[in-house]
């Protein structure tokens, strides 16, 4: 499933004094595998775009198409469960007494049959790590486990898409490591993601595809390589690359890499070859 | 993002009415309050309403805002007027369609409860858009701190007015963020008539209460560590001042309801 | 296995705050949440409190100002018992917290700061002053009047940071004030931090190691027990200690790490490439 941004804008509360452009213009696409990073700050418009991937909002002007057909011709609400959407602090809507109920709540609505339900329920447990939890109370639950099973009720829909808002927020670096590590696996198990996030470095770990959204508007798009090393100012730039393209002039066997892994064996391969 | 107005939210504005003493204020609504369900008479209504509108336009709120405060009440008062409408045997029959018999009593009574109750929200959404949250909560507890001698809780209760006022644009917030959570889940909101509609406010009403329980839990050991224990041997930042112009509003006040009533 | 508690005699005089073998378990838990704990902090030290979650680091801040009371061990926070005298202790004790929301009481920005100073039952006219000043201190002037919900992350933790100024504690315990801000916040809260930290003894919970660079000490809690108290440099050269407590450095860090550079203490992209060039000019002299 391909999903095409054209030419969106949106706007909230047109003609009101508080009226505020969110997106000014944004055409962008995501495709049907690998995982989109879209990086994005307070005030850069991700929230709003998210929200347009599964049409939960509706463009002021502009088109959303999904497989080259404009979006608002699919029945409501499909969109909605072939695109998953986690907001941020998504265990904010944790309701049910158990984890196992909970990550059921949205397939249980899509009329499978208890059956497959709870094999659904089950397996995506499972891709999370999380099937230890299935029948703890969701409150319960440390602050990790907690987004993981939020997490799980989205996936739960089997959505050909997944879109994360800020999947690391508030997590302490290692659980953020852990999840991000699910999101690799998700990945490389077929489904397409999006990641949404301010952090950089995040981004650059996971990211097959960058964009970088400011103020409404697309500000640079295409690969990481592509993307950052265009611009390895402080703001648009994760640590890797601001630190390889500095030594990148004098030394241009260092190449341009992204990802720590890389850069570490790019930067070590210099310090042995020269140092 | 949503810059709305909560119900009755401070409206932050240079009036008249937003210069005056909270404890006035809130001593003249509750006048007003009373007076509105003692008036009986067309005329008394009419004086009433004239001047809660004056009151409106003096305050500087955007009628539009006011309006926003009814809409809540909007539904609830037409079933009201339905109910007082329909089954009401007072007075003439003006119309008679077999079961359902229509009285100019009903009639009458309904208008005029649909008059009370909108004027009453009015006028206590003139109360809290015009006073800052701090000082409508200093003001009841002075108002009620005569009661502290008898152990009414009359700080207690101003301080968990402060807190919840603090926290209703909060709450809303993330009322509206589990909301879209539970939207991109598959839930409806839109859809099916009023139980279905209720059912699905489950998975938004829980996760809220639960998220406030929580709120309530942090909030508390913030305040405690800030050194609170109660309201024995508080200070207070603002400085209330009773001047003429309260005492003037309050005469103007009691007028208005003996008028309404008398009349 | 290196010796992991070198407690450098840096400040002197008696301990501001002092545990000995503290233990707590929630109620209802099987687990002890701290299982003896024994430290001490000197006046004006900065220590950092780093662990896997559930370690306790947020256990120990409580005990410390009274929110919670020990099951047995002892505490003395400025020569105080916080369990039996919790009033006096929070006069000299602030404590910021994580979630930036959940700590502003009042509608206004200028009532929340003074909250603390009405519990004090302080006189308006130098209440009115000591709010200002606080104000004025984190940079917020200006916002008075503005209501919590329309602020950012980092602004709130301002106001908090403000509301605690307001009290001139002699202790501060952050709990973790920066996870739940995002990038921009976290840069204004720590730096505001460091400018108003003064002689202030301070004890920050965090987990991110890049805030601790410049801290006395760094302790380490794990599963309720205090298995290491050590200078911050260790931080980044321990890779076992990292591990075992599920610590993460930041990526200039680990970088610098795997390249052989943490004794630059790199904080920035810039820093780690010139520490690396300078690597490579001393090898190319070596030759």
């Amino acid at each position: 499933m391909r999903i095409e941004l054209e030419d969106v804008r949106h706007v909230y509360a047109p003609g009101t004094p508080f009226e505020v452009e969110a997106l000014r213009g944004v055409s962008l696409a995501v495709e049907a595998d690998g995982v989109l990073g879209i990086v994005g700050g307070t005030g850069s418009g991700k929230s709003t775009l998210a929200q347009h991937l599964n049409l939960l909002l509706a463009p002021t002007s502009g088109r959303v198409l999904v497989d080259g057909a404009d979006a608002r011709m699919l029945k409501g609400g499909e969109l909605r469960r072939r695109v998953g959407l986690v907001f941020q602090h998504p265990e904010a809507a944790l309701f049910a007494p158990t984890v196992e109920e909970d990550v059921a709540f949205a397939p249980s609505r899509l009329g499978l049959g208890e059956e497959e339900t709870r094999r659904r329920v089950r397996e995506t447990l499972e891709l999370l790590g999380a099937s230890h939890l299935a029948g703890r109370a969701p409150h319960a639950l440390s602050g990790g486990e907690k987004r993981r099973v939020a997490i799980a009720g989205v996936l739960a829909m089997a959505p050909e898409v997944l879109v994360l808002d800020e999947p690391t927020a508030g997590l302490d670096p290692a659980t953020g490591e852990d999840l991000l590590g699910i999101v690799r696996a998700l990945r490389d198990g077929g489904t397409s993601i999006v990641v949404i996030s301010h952090d950089l470095d995040e981004v650059a770990e996971v990211a097959d595809r960058v964009c970088i959204l400011e103020g409404g508007e697309v500000r640079a798009a295409g690969t990481p390589e592509e993307v950052f090393y265009a611009h390895p100012e402080a703001s648009l730039a994760p640590a890797t690359v601001r630190t390889a393209s500095i030594l990148r002039d004098p030394y241009p066997e260092v190449g341009k890499p992204v990802r720590f892994e890389e850069t570490l064996a790019a930067l070590n391969g210099l310090l042995e070859g020269r140092g | 993002m949503t810059a709305s107005r909560s119900l009755g939210q401070f409206y932050p504005v240079a009036s008249p009415l937003h210069g005056l003493d909270a404890r006035a204020k809130i001593l003249a609504t509750g006048m007003l309050a009373v007076g509105l369900f003692l008036v009986d008479s067309v005329a008394g209504f009419l004086l009433i309403s004239a001047v809660v509108v004056l009151l409106v336009a003096a305050s500087r709120v955007p009628p539009g805002t006011f309006l926003g405060f009814l809409r809540p009440v909007a539904f609830i008062v037409a079933l009201t007027v339905l109910f007082q409408v329909l089954f009401s045997r007072e007075g003439e029959t003006l119309f008679d369609w077999g079961l359902l018999e229509v009285h100019e009593g009903g009639l009458a009574g309904g208008l005029f409860l649909a008059l009370r109750i909108l004027l009453l929200v009015s006028t206590a959404g003139l109360l809290t858009a015009t006073t800052a949250p701090v000082a409508l909560t200093d003001g009841i507890e002075d108002l009620l701190s005569p009661l502290k001698r008898l152990r009414f809780p009359a700080h207690e209760l101003a301080m968990m007015t402060t807190i919840a006022l603090r926290f209703i644009p909060t709450l809303h917030e993330e009322a509206q963020k589990i909301t879209r959570a539970q939207a991109a889940r598959g839930v409806d909101f839109s859809q099916g008539g009023p139980i279905r509609r209720a059912r699905a406010m489950l998975p938004v009403l829980v996760p809220l209460t639960v998220g406030a329980f929580r709120r309530a839990d942090e909030l508390a050991e913030a305040m405690e560590s800030r050194g609170y224990r109660g309201g024995e041997g508080r200070s207070r930042y603002r400085a209330p001042r009773f001047r003429a112009r309260d005492a003037i509003a309050l005469a103007a006040a009691a007028l208005v309801v003996v008028g309404g009533v008398l009349v | 296995m290196s010796d992991r508690n070198d407690q450098g005699a840096r400040h002197g005089g008696p301990p501001v705050v002092s545990c000995e073998n503290l233990a707590y378990a929630y109620p209802g838990s099987e687990r002890a949440a701290l299982a003896g704990v024994s430290f001490e902090l000197r006046a004006g030290e900065y220590v950092g409190v780093v662990g896997p979650n559930g370690g306790g680091k947020s256990t120990l801040l409580r005990l410390l100002n009274g929110l919670l009371r020990s099951d047995s061990g002892g505490v003395r926070v400025g020569g105080l018992d916080p369990a039996t005298e919790p009033y006096l202790v929070r006069k000299r004790v602030g404590m910021l917290f994580q979630n930036p929301d959940n700590g502003l009481v009042a509608p206004f920005v200028e009532d929340d700061v003074a909250f603390g100073l009405e519990n004090l039952g302080v006189e308006r006219e130098e209440m009115r002053e000591r709010v200002g000043a606080a104000i004025r201190a984190v940079g917020l002037e200006g916002y008075e009047r503005r209501e919590p919900h329309t602020l950012s992350g980092g602004e709130k933790q301002r106001v908090a940071l403000a509301g605690l100024l307001a009290l001139d504690p002699e202790v501060l315990l952050l709990d973790e004030p920066t996870s739940m801000l995002d990038a921009e916040g976290r840069a204004e809260t720590l730096a505001r931090l460091e400018e108003l930290r003064g002689a202030r003894t301070v004890l920050h919970v965090t987990h991110h190691l890049d805030e601790l660079l410049s801290a006395d000490r760094v302790l380490v809690l794990n599963a309720g027990e205090l298995v290491a108290d050590v200078p911050p440099e260790r931080l980044v050269t321990d890779a076992d200690l990292l591990e075992e407590n599920r610590l993460a450095l930041p990526t200039i860090l680990r970088l610098a790490a795997g390249l052989g550079l943490s004794s630059a203490k790199p904080r920035t992209p810039e820093e780690l490439a010139a520490a690396a060039l300078r690597r490579v000019k001393q090898g190319v002299e070596a030759r």
